[in-house]
């Protein structure tokens, strides 16, 4: 077992990482339980949108223009998949919904690695300006960009919270997650509270992108299977409560990183989520054994 | 109930065996013999290759397609078990001089053995979850082999000597020893992994899992095991999946962990959805998109980032429009191309799709 010091730099490491998946957690069960759709093209649509921010700020536009970019691609994807096939599978099984994204995500993926292609061992960084300034507490050396990825998961967590429970909107999600019929018979204007959902998950989508292609690499491959390491905090939190995808996103993130230092397991510490993911389905209820009847596999 | 229910339907079923079924027995032998003796004489050693990676993906797309199609569970780990069974065998044919029809059936229990432990807890979640906890694993998987890698003739249980020089290669049978030889001694295989996914769908388990696939409540209360007929359904893809990674270590010779990407089990998972899930047609259908298109566009220098983009596409097209996928879509097409060039259109052609 290494000395404590060790660990402590991958404690700050570890806390930023949890927090991009936690606002990444909440963005999924956020649209999840407005729209019974788990979207597993969150990834893509960061990695697409880090790219053109990337390829943005090699033509020479400024840092927060590239930024925003970032958010407003990642955003309007999500939003046009929504709005092209959302009505189209709304009555179908969740796991159709779920597959369907993986259409998107493999669409993204052939163009992303068509366009910023990695053959030839092009490697591509993105950096923001807060790599660079930061404080120290003891001994360790913390960035504000990672102050910022944890700061956001906090506020996105406790933010989307207070928006479901206070707003109209929110409570027009919440009302949808029940029963999506009964909410449009009640006068909801559905599409475009699912429109909102879409558009709220493609933007935190970009974020983590933005914060993911720095902290960890800007790399299409990587940024669109780092969303697997956030399924299984939303899978702990078995789709629903998005507390509980917070505490699981931290731990996922701190643990993954807290592993590094131990030799015999830095190897296998990519596998945390999955184990965590593993153990926590191996607990759940049997509440959840009834499949609901489907029209197709 | 429950006996009439189940016994009614294979007498109606064989008294239905008439022309129709003929001709298309035959148009399969006819398909099989020229597979077998005329295709190895008249393709490249590329393209036998090639044709080899087609016969042993036909076998995953077919464990996904009756996985998906007939019992309504998805599984986006399936590349993951094609690496353990890959990885048995590899073991097995290191370490022991056993024939090679014996190690891919051991590579095929072992790895339903490993399937089986993971579908236990998953099977009693819906559906969904199931998915994404084959995703997981097929993560986990990715890591394990990664470390682990793959046996290269070295000792102790893994196998892997990372300091040999001359790794000697996966052994292959020794009646099909060569390429050509080694591709019909595949497409045998997968035959035969094609006519045991038929007796399951023609007896018992198939109408279990028909019943399933419709509602699993109803299934439920017409006294079916829902639990253990799913389970069955995912032990049966496991083992014809570690059958195929068998016949794979033989063709490939030497296997490398980076071969099996967490990804590939998705783009796999497109393609079976693509090739139609509902016919076994599909699944050649798939292994072909999935393995033959690659091949033949990279002889002509265009990149595949377009096939996985056309995956995209086209899952999003079966989902959307046309849920049997191409083996149901081209027939079909295909028919109304004929009709409208016969001239016959008097009537107006019947819709192509649904």
């Amino acid at each position: 077992m290494p000395p404590w010091s060790d660990f402590e730099p991958f404690i700050v490491s570890g806390l930023a990482l949890g927090g991009v998946y936690a606002l990444s957690g909440v963005g999924l069960v956020v649209l999840y339980r407005a729209t019974g759709v788990l979207y597993l093209a969150f990834g893509a649509v960061g990695a697409m949108g880090a790219l053109i921010a990337w390829s943005l700020g090699r033509a020479g536009a400024p840092g927060w223009v590239t930024w925003l970019a970032c958010i407003a691609v990642a955003a309007l994807i999500t939003l046009g998949y929504g709005a092209l096939f959302g009505p189209a599978l709304s009555k179908r099984d969740p796991l159709v919904k779920a597959v369907a994204t993986i259409g998107l995500t493999l669409i993204l993926y052939g163009l992303m690695d068509l366009l910023w292609t990695t053959s030839g061992g092009a490697v591509r960084s993105l950096t923001l300006p807060t790599d660079n300034g930061g404080f120290s507490i003891g001994q360790i050396q913390v960035d504000w960009t990672q102050v910022i990825a944890l700061a956001a998961g906090v506020v996105i967590t406790v933010g989307t919270g207070a928006f479901l429970r206070y707003t109209k909107l929110g409570t027009a999600m919440r009302a949808m997650a029940n029963d999506r019929e009964i909410t449009a018979t009640l006068g909801v204007p559905v599409r475009k509270v699912e429109a909102a959902a879409w558009l709220g998950c493609g933007a935190l989508a970009g974020i983590a992108g933005l914060l993911l292609a720095d902290l960890v690499a800007l790399d299409a491959t990587t940024l669109t299977f780092l969303v697997i390491s956030t399924l299984a905090a939303v899978l702990i939190a078995r789709l629903r409560s998005i507390t509980v995808t917070f505490v699981a996103a931290i731990v996922v993130g701190l643990l993954h990183d807290l592993l590094t230092p131990i030799t015999s397991l830095t190897n296998y510490r990519d596998m945390t989520p999955f184990v965590l993911a593993a153990v926590a389905l191996l607990v759940m209820p049997r509440r959840q054994v009834m499949a609901q009847s489907r029209e197709e596999a | 109930m429950r006996d009439t229910l189940i016994r009614a339907t294979p007498r109606r079923v064989r008294q239905e065996t008439s022309r129709p079924q003929l001709i298309r027995a035959a148009v399969v032998t006819v398909l099989l013999l020229f597979t077998l003796f005329a295709l190895p004489q008249i393709l490249s050693l590329y393209y036998i290759d090639t044709m080899t990676q087609v016969a042993v993906y036909s076998m995953v797309t077919l464990a996904l397609g009756v996985l998906a199609g007939r019992v309504g569970l998805v599984s986006l780990g399936q590349v993951a078990v094609l690496a353990i069974g890959a990885w048995v065998a590899a073991r097995l044919l290191f370490e022991t001089t056993q024939p090679y029809p014996l190690i891919l059936v051991e590579a095929g229990l072992i790895t339903m053995a490993a399937g089986v432990l993971i579908g236990l807890p998953a099977l009693r979640l819906r559906g969904l979850y199931l998915a994404l906890i084959t995703l997981m694993f097929a993560g986990a998987i990715t890591v394990v082999l990664a470390t682990v890698n793959f046996p290269n003739g070295g000792h102790g249980f893994t196998g892997y000597n990372g300091s040999l020089v001359h790794i000697p290669p996966v052994r292959r049978p020794s009646i099909a020893s060569s390429d050509p030889a080694y591709f019909r001694y595949s497409v045998i295989v997968a035959i035969l992994m094609f006519l045991l996914v038929l007796a399951h769908i023609k007896t018992r388990p198939g109408r279990a899992w028909a019943a399933i696939r419709q509602s699993e409540p109803a299934a439920l209360a017409a006294g079916i095991n829902t639990w253990l007929y799913k389970l069955w359904a995912f032990a049966l893809a496991s083992f014809i999946t570690g059958v195929a990674g068998g016949v794979l270590a033989g063709a490939v010779h030497y296997l490398y962990s980076i071969d099996f990407p967490t990804q590939d089990s998705i783009t796999l998972l497109a393609v079976t959805l693509m090739g139609g899930v509902y016919s076994m047609w599909g699944a050649v259908v798939a292994a072909l998109l999935y393995q033959f298109l690659p091949a033949l566009l990279n002889n002509w220098g265009v990149s595949a980032d377009w096939l996985i983009i056309l995956f995209g596409l086209g899952v999003l097209q079966v989902l959307t429009t046309a849920p049997a996928g191409l083996a149901d879509q081209v027939p079909k097409d295909l028919a109304r191309l004929g009709r409208l060039l016969r001239g016959r259109l008097r009537r107006p052609a019947p819709g192509s799709t649904e």
